[in-house]
């Protein structure tokens, strides 16, 4: 767009007032600060759809029937799209392109969700993934079609559009195991014993102890808080491990409080310090996700760089 | 020359039946295999971009190895027989489809769509005119597949052979896979029946000449080249697929495929879908 | 030249093919746009775009297949037979493929 149509600076005291739904787009000339928090928050969102992809990834050719094989790689296909999309919402803050967040995910910069920097084990963890994560995921998304920069909020219509599939299918692998053998029944509780306390740190640290947050929903960024957001996903995703016969374990306790009506997670029972390690990312196992997407990255420059600059030809090849 | 009618599936002669299976077994194996590889370019692809390009291909020929094994169904088999108990062996997949990629081999991925797909077009192009009704029903919804396909793959042999590194890898695929292709068109054990019958009337031997003029053509008009017209027979690579040889490379990849069904001690593959014929 | 024109109606609304307008050069289509398609129906933003810079795929070209033309009901939360109603979100999505499916089928109905 031409300068002239461009809407005059506007400070972060003025970003504040206005804040709302879809307030501010590309032609808006944002305050760096209000640029530099929502790159942050798009890119770590994005980085999340393409590392969640990677672990379930391996499902594609391990799902045990061909309609679970299309609806798994739909699934990978969809979340690479999502990625796509949000990359895409960021770059328009013009912060960062979507080559320097790649870049940055493969180099162990890029930031992503706790639970995707654990590799899933086998079929019986899948719809951890599958139904409790990507439902949590879902829960924010559609907070954020009310997040004040309009290109994310458009990415989210389409996301959210999509991933009702998701979560639909990831339930139905969870019917499907909860309504097996006896056998079924132990290893799928074993899987949720594993991932419950992971599941419950999606939301990151209760409020007064995160560290972004307060700027993001001044700026209406974030629409709703990491506790308000737990709430909201435990009153229905806690019936539903329970629908299908999940026990939920002891600890971390996890108890409803009628006063405020919210769920209340015992803080102390959860690892904090392997959080913060997996929020630096040098959790082992998930570095070794960070390691794997690096190398493919690396793998496939000669391609990027025999379109972008055809002729040249690559000097590093082999 | 048409060839009479055959009957439906079952009213089919022994011969009648065991040469339509042949083919039903050859195409789905086909279809599933190849596209079960390109499931490995899922996050793996060059760009975001072409990342989902490449997983709607390999759905599209799941998609057809669906319709193809559905068709075997006619005869009694369920999808457990078909895939998830059937042995290893008993696959008859040309070796082309299962080869493992080397890590960023895109050239390999793109080479092997375009021989497979172009052989795909030569063959579902051929049984348009089969004598068994089922398969015709079923043609026009691959073929309109196929297109995509076929052009996708063209397109990227065609940027990656205006750069002098593009070029040489594509060259080495095209040099590593070529053996692999001819095995599409090798027979099997009901090649005879299958064309005298009219299920697929045109012999493969004469689809790989086509196959062969087709794709030779197009590479060379990018400055690939490929082998000598009177050296395929002595190139095609030893293990075939389609008499149940194989490279090591399917042993793994069918263990990894089989790996969650055994696991879980299935007896029944779920399906998500109605049937093809309820559509 | 042929420019095509987009309009969005209110901010925060997408941006709707409207139309298109003749002009020597994008300065002038800039100005013609908003005449002939802001002049009425309220307009926050206009996107001008030359029509030979717009790639086209049209359906009834030979081998576009849209995705595909084999059974892809896999990528519809409609398919799955648990319920959705437990979570506003997911409700909102599956009645929103509900909405895409029977424009899909209409358009199927009109071809």
């Amino acid at each position: 767009m031409q300068d002239r149509y461009k809407h005059c600076y506007m400070d972060i005291e003025e970003v504040k007032q206005r804040a709302g739904p879809r307030e501010f787009g590309p032609t808006d000339d944002m305050p760096e600060e209000y640029r530099k928090a929502a790159t942050r928050m798009i890119q770590f969102h994005a980085n999340s759809e393409i590392m969640g992809a990677y672990i379930e990834r391996p499902f594609i050719r391990q799902a045990p029937s061909l309609d679970r094989k299309l609806a798994v790689s739909a699934q990978v296909q969809d979340e690479i799209g999502h990625g796509q999309l949000l990359y895409r919402a960021a770059e328009n803050l013009g912060i960062k392109t979507r080559e320097q967040m790649l870049d940055e995910l493969a180099n162990g910069e890029g930031k992503f969700l706790n639970c995707f920097h654990y590799p899933l084990d086998d079929w019986y963890e899948l719809p951890m993934i599958m139904f409790f994560v990507d439902g949590a995921a879902m829960r924010r998304q559609a907070t954020l079609k009310r997040t004040s920069w309009e290109p994310y909020a458009h990415a989210i219509d389409k996301i959210c559009f999509e991933e009702g599939f998701h979560i639909k299918h990831g339930e139905s692998i969870l019917a499907e195991l909860a309504s097996g053998t006896r056998r079924d029944q132990e290893r799928l509780q074993e899987a949720f014993d594993k991932w419950w306390p992971r599941i419950l740190q999606f939301f990151g640290p209760t409020d007064d102890q995160s560290t972004h947050s307060d700027f993001s929903s001044a700026v209406g960024l974030k629409t709703m808080g990491n506790d308000a957001l737990r709430t909201a996903f435990l009153n229905v995703y806690l019936p539903k491990a329970e629908k299908y016969g999940l026990e939920i374990p002891d600890t971390p306790a996890v108890t409803f409080n009628e006063d405020t009506q919210r769920y209340e997670v015992e803080e102390d029972d959860l690892d904090w310090d392997e959080f913060m390690q997996i929020a630096r990312n040098q959790y082992p196992q998930g570095k070794g996700q960070i390691d794997k997407r690096h190398r493919t990255q690396e793998a496939v420059e000669w391609v990027r760089d025999a379109i972008e600059n055809p002729g040249a030809g690559s000097a590093a090849a082999d | 020359m048409a060839s009479a009618r055959l009957g439906a599936p079952g009213d089919l002669s022994e011969r009648e039946r065991e040469a339509v299976e042949a083919l039903l077994y050859q195409l789905a194996d086909d279809e599933f295999v190849v596209a079960d590889r390109y499931t490995d370019w899922q996050c793996q692809g060059p760009t975001l971009e072409a990342d989902i390009a490449i997983a709607n291909i390999a759905q599209d020929e799941l998609g057809h190895a669906r319709l193809w094994y559905d068709l075997l169904q006619d005869f009694g088999y369920e999808e457990t027989e078909l895939i998830w108990e059937r042995e290893a062996e008993e696959f008859r997949h040309a070796t082309l489809c299962e080869q493992s990629f080397e890590s960023g081999d895109w050239a390999d991925a793109v080479v092997r769509s375009y021989f497979y797909d172009v052989a795909e077009f030569l063959q579902v192009e051929a049984l348009a005119e089969t004598s068994y009704p089922r398969i015709a029903d079923r043609i026009e919804k691959v073929n309109g597949e196929e297109h995509y396909h076929r052009e996708h793959a063209q397109n990227w042999l065609e940027r990656l052979c205006e750069d002098a590194e593009g070029t040489r890898r594509v060259q080495a695929a095209v040099d590593d896979l070529y053996p692999y292709a001819l095995t599409l068109f090798e027979p099997t054990a009901k090649e005879d029946d299958i064309v005298e019958l009219g299920i697929r009337p045109t012999p493969l031997a004469q689809l790989r000449e086509e196959w062969y003029d087709l794709t030779g053509a197009f590479l060379d008009g990018l400055g690939v080249s490929v082998p000598d017209r009177e050296a395929l027979d002595d190139l095609v690579a030893e293990e075939t697929g389609r008499d149940g040889s194989h490279t090591d490379d399917w042993q793994r990849q069918y263990n990894e495929l089989t790996y969650t069904y055994r696991m879980l001690d299935r007896t029944e593959a779920r399906r998500l879908m109605a049937d093809p014929d309820e559509v | 030249m042929i420019f095509e024109v987009f309009r969005q109606e209110q901010r925060k609304d997408y941006h709707v093919h409207v139309g298109n307008v003749h002009a020597p050069d994008r300065e002038m289509a800039r100005m013609y746009a908003q005449v002939m398609h802001a002049r009425r129906k309220p307009a926050h933003s206009l996107w001008v775009v030359p029509k030979e810079e717009i790639a086209e795929v049209d359906s009834d070209d030979e081998g576009v297949s849209m995705g595909g033309l084999t059974q892809k009901e896999y990528r519809w939360a409609t398919n799955y037979n648990t319920d959705e109603t437990f979570a506003e979100e997911i409700e909102a999505s599956q009645r929103e493929q509900e909405e895409a499916e029977r424009g899909r089928e209409e358009a199927e109905a009109n071809d």
